[in-house]
């Protein structure tokens, strides 16, 4: 080769050489631009542009300076750089709305930002310093900010107990435990209970075939002849906890068929005391009579009944117990019989008490429900495509599995099932490759997915097996939030050390009184040291407030002290005995040390008395809020027997610090001077009403 | 290139530190060139002289040297990502996230690794499917030929090993699929496995594992062998040259 070729092969690669490296160096010179235009950098100018402008440019620039800020909290796991931009969020004079974002200051709340960060509460990315990159899902960070209504879900990480300031965390865990979501699901903080839906082995002693199969279309009882709902339920109470399946004609019929098939012991039917039918057969008032009676013994404190007020139809009645308008075209009245005498034979772990019948008042509330609480059209469309067939049978009893019904309902004989669903209790931290969004048409991010999921199950799985749940206005959004906070023992070691179980007191009563307060179910709507319903008052310092001889006489014939009130303590008929046993125990054990009853109390004086009527009637104004007698207000309850109702030491208290001893009572706290606190208690034991709890017992009978 | 500046090269060749360090003057005639070749450790190993012919671009495209300046760069670049990086989980991903999101030019470091790699992978095959295809792998090339096959899977296998240290989910699969197929080897495929994850599954111990070996063990076993394979090219005669290369 000519050595001048050498020289234009080596000029040639030296061209080649010379651009390459020329692009090489612009391509590097791009680096640290792309650092120098980067989204953080322009915030802070601007952020120091703003705070120029203003007259405290001193104090918002205080802390300022031009690199990369962070909240480093090292045993919490977090390096949030969301300050490098939200630069006011610790600023008082930044709250005005007018105040651009990223600079607003954040509004007031128990946890200081510089001490726990910002994605604790608000999810997000807080390594990342560019805009997208730190609120949304992108593809190196899943979890998304939380949209500022389902910011109470981060709350349920640590607070396992329901907090105030959180409603919508507490309501959307009220309506999981409602709507026994843990039938199936494993969930975080809530606990499988002993009974979730009724046990099915003996349905057929109850109900009937057709009623099943209208039942399963769509489980409300309120509906008219065309299926149509008349009265939601859920609009104005809770949805009944059932959910809507996505059942076809026949799937419902092989289910009923089943179910209706069930071997089991049927009823004898309860044979009344002859001269009790004889006197009441032919009565022509005996529904009407029977009406009394139902409404005497405040069943509406636990079941509501649609009444029509005004051409608005309505429920009206507590929602402890089902809802009864057209209960009488649902059971047998063998079983009504059955079940109203002793409810825990059909149902050992249902919460109806069991109440003291006499013959008489079962009859006529027997045939009350049984007529008047009817529609003759409810089961009029039911076409149950044929006689139940062996094969309905078979491929019910296989539905039953499939459709997971085991998991909440039991049959005798039948393994329950557990675990139907996947579990949840960790869904607040599930990644987005986690989730099956099929074909479904939204953002892929938790979020949209559990919206949709719980709202619609079809809509992101058309084969999903889980039913069709309603849920009242803003109860979905509750849900979610709830659902959110489920995070399992994912989060990082340090929240975790900062979980606050939630502890569930319990009351385990014994003896005697165990077995009236079980029977009676005290706890569903009175509260025990912590443990029970909050339907009716807190009866743990019973024995510290009322006496012994009130308890009792209340306990045989409740009179409400307060008569505004629609829900009220139902008749039970409690037997002396059972009376005695559960004043004596209320008396003896349910009591504060704040209440002294053995404290030596000098006798009051008339005169006493007479200072605090004044000091009741005029210079405090009591009757403003309580009765006595006819005259006074509805908000307190009626102190017309305090004499006899109230401890004395309880009175002297209760003046002194109403919420030590009922934390949110009403009852204002004013600061009585001791002369002031005694005269009115020597008034208020001055009032007795005698020998009137006896005259007023209803014409119930005895048993 | 003028007479004055070569007269002020060869005074700055030719004073006392010039020659503490180089040990002679400046080479005049091809014996001199020689010793100063061979008298010189980083160069001893490369021929003292080549054909011109196997300096043209079309003898070589250069892939070879290519190779090895990426293999500079990835060095380079690695040693600077090693100060920003702990092999320990989670933290490794968060060096990830600071990385691109505080530290100077972190992301232009990143990038520029991961991107080298990748043309490193490709030029190393090009490399040699050029050299089959030109026959160096008869002899008396043999030897060299194999030197070149461990360090294709040198490199691949230090590609492999680099994809699970930023910790993210296509690290964590990429190297349960990888890994998972290892074992499929009979009888050796599990403890193979074993050996590489320190352990059953891919946690901690797999990590710090393929952080040691992505670090030092593999670009050790990779400088001996490229220093032997640069060696081996002079001692068996220089590169191929073909028929063809002659003709022209």
């Amino acid at each position: 080769m000519a050595a001048e070729d050498m020289g234009k092969i080596s000029d040639r690669v030296r061209l080649v050489f010379t651009i390459s490296s020329v692009i090489f160096l612009i391509v590097l010179a791009v680096a640290p631009l792309r650092n120098l235009f980067s989204e953080w950098k322009y915030y802070k100018r601007e952020y120091f542009r703003m705070a120029d402008g203003r007259p405290d440019t001193k104090k918002l620039l205080a802390d300022f300076h031009p690199g990369i800020d962070q909240i480093w909290q090292p045993n919490l796991n977090v390096t949030d750089r969301c300050v490098t931009c939200h630069q006011g969020i610790n600023q008082p004079s930044l709250t005005d709305a007018t105040i651009p974002q990223p600079f607003r200051a954040h509004p007031i709340i128990p946890h200081r930002a510089t001490e726990w960060g910002c994605t604790v509460c608000h999810r997000g990315q807080g390594f990342a310093t560019e805009v997208k990159e730190a609120h949304q899902t992108t593809l190196a960070w899943e979890q998304p900010i939380l949209p500022v209504r389902y910011i109470q879900g981060t709350c349920g990480v640590c607070h396992r107990t329901d907090i105030p300031e959180a409603p919508r965390l507490a309501r959307g865990r009220a309506v999981i435990e409602d709507l026994s979501c843990i039938g199936c699901h494993k969930l975080q903080g809530i606990e499988r209970p002993l009974m979730l839906g009724p046990d099915l082995t003996n349905i057929k002693n109850k109900t009937s075939r057709e009623w099943i199969f209208k039942w399963l279309k769509d489980p409300r009882t309120l509906t008219d002849g065309n299926g149509n709902i008349s009265v939601n339920g859920y609009e104005n109470e809770d949805e009944p906890r059932m959910p809507r399946f996505r059942l076809n004609d026949t799937e419902r019929a092989a289910l009923s068929a089943f179910l209706i098939d069930r071997k089991s012991n049927l009823i004898e039917p309860y044979k009344f005391d002859s001269r009790v039918t004889a006197a009441w057969e032919k009565k022509p008032d005996l529904v009407d009579q029977g009406e009394t009676r139902f409404r005497q013994m405040f069943c509406s404190t636990c079941h509501s009944l649609a009444v029509v007020r005004g051409g608005e139809t309505q429920l009206i009645g507590g929602d402890i117990g089902p809802e009864l308008t057209k209960v009488g075209s649902k059971v047998k009245p063998d079983w009504l019989v059955s079940w109203l005498q002793n409810p825990q034979a059909y149902l050992p772990q249902g919460l109806m008490p069991r109440y003291g019948w006499s013959d008489e008042d079962l009859y006529k509330v027997n045939h009350y429900v049984m007529d008047r609480l009817t529609d003759p059209d409810l089961l009029k469309d039911v076409r149950i495509p044929e006689q139940a067939q062996a094969n309905d049978i078979q491929s019910g009893n296989r539905l039953f599995q499939q459709k997971g019904c085991g998991s909440c309902h039991v049959i005798a004989g039948m393994k329950a099932q557990k675990d139907f669903g996947p579990d949840l209790s960790a869904e607040g931290a599930k990644s987005v490759s986690e989730l099956d969004f099929g074909a479904a048409k939204m953002p892929r991010n938790l979020i949209p997915y559990l919206e949709s999921k719980i709202a619609d199950p079809v809509s992101v799985n058309p084969n999903a097996r889980m039913p069709q749940y309603h849920f009242k206005e803003g109860d979905l959004g509750s849900v979610v939030t709830a659902a959110l906070s489920m995070r399992g023992t994912q989060t990082t070691p340090g929240i975790h050390a900062l979980v606050i179980a939630d502890a569930r007191p319990e009351y385990q009563a014994a003896g005697d009184f165990g077995k009236a307060y079980e029977r009676y179910k005290c706890y569903v709507c009175h509260r025990f040291n912590g443990y029970g319903g909050t339907l009716a008052p807190d009866l743990s310092y019973e024995g510290s407030r009322a006496r012994q001889p009130w308890i009792t006489e209340f306990l045989k014939n409740p009179q409400t002290l307060r008569p505004t009130l629609t829900f009220r303590m139902p008749q039970f008929n409690v037997t002396d005995e059972e009376a005695r046993v559960l004043a004596n125990y209320l008396a003896l054990v349910m009591q504060t040390n704040r209440v002294d009853l053995t404290a030596h109390h000098p006798e009051f004086t008339s005169d006493q008395a007479s200072a605090g009527k004044q000091l009741y009637e005029v210079t405090y104004q009591c009757q403003s809020c309580h009765t006595i007698g006819s005259a006074g207000g509805y908000v307190g309850p009626n102190l017309i027997n305090a004499g006899n109702w109230l401890n004395t030491a309880w009175i002297q208290e209760w003046l002194t610090d109403p919420q030590a001893l009922v934390p949110d009572t009403i009852e204002p706290h004013r600061a009585f001077t001791a002369e002031e606190k005694s005269a009115l208690t020597a008034y208020l034991v001055t009032l007795k009403q005698s020998g009137t709890v006896k005259a007023s017992v209803p014409s119930g009978g005895s048993r | 290139m003028s007479a004055s500046l070569q007269s002020t090269l060869k005074g700055f060749c030719n004073n006392r530190v010039w020659r503490s360090i180089f040990r002679r003057a400046p080479a005049r005639t091809n014996r001199t060139r020689s010793i100063a070749i061979f008298g010189n450790l980083f160069l001893h190993a490369l021929p003292v002289k080549v054909r011109e012919k196997s300096l043209r671009v079309r003898a070589t495209y250069y892939l070879g040297s290519f190779s090895f300046f990426l293999f500079v760069v990835l060095t380079l670049t690695g040693i600077m990502l090693m100060f920003y990086y702990h092999p320990a989980a989670p933290k490794a991903y968060n060096d990830m996230k600071d990385l691109r999101f505080v530290v100077s030019e972190g992301i232009f470091l990143r990038n520029l690794h991961r991107l080298a790699a990748q043309a490193m992978v490709l030029a190393v095959f090009w490399h040699m499917f050029h050299v089959f295809y030109r026959g160096g792998y008869k002899p008396p090339h043999e030897f060299n030929w194999v030197i070149g096959v461990v360090l294709l899977l040198l490199t691949l296998f230090l590609s492999y090993t680099g994809y699970l240290l930023p910790w993210d989910q296509l690290a964590f699969w990429a190297i349960t699929v990888g890994t998972n197929i290892i074992s499929y080897i009979p009888i050796l495929g599990k403890p193979t496995r074993f050996l590489l994850l320190g352990g059953h599954e891919i946690g901690e111990n797999a990590l710090l594992r393929f952080f040691v070996l992505h670090c030092v063990i593999l670009p050790l076993a990779m400088i001996v062998l490229i220093a032997l394979h640069f060696w081996r090219i002079q001692k068996d005669g220089g590169l191929t040259i073909r028929e063809s290369d002659e003709r022209k």
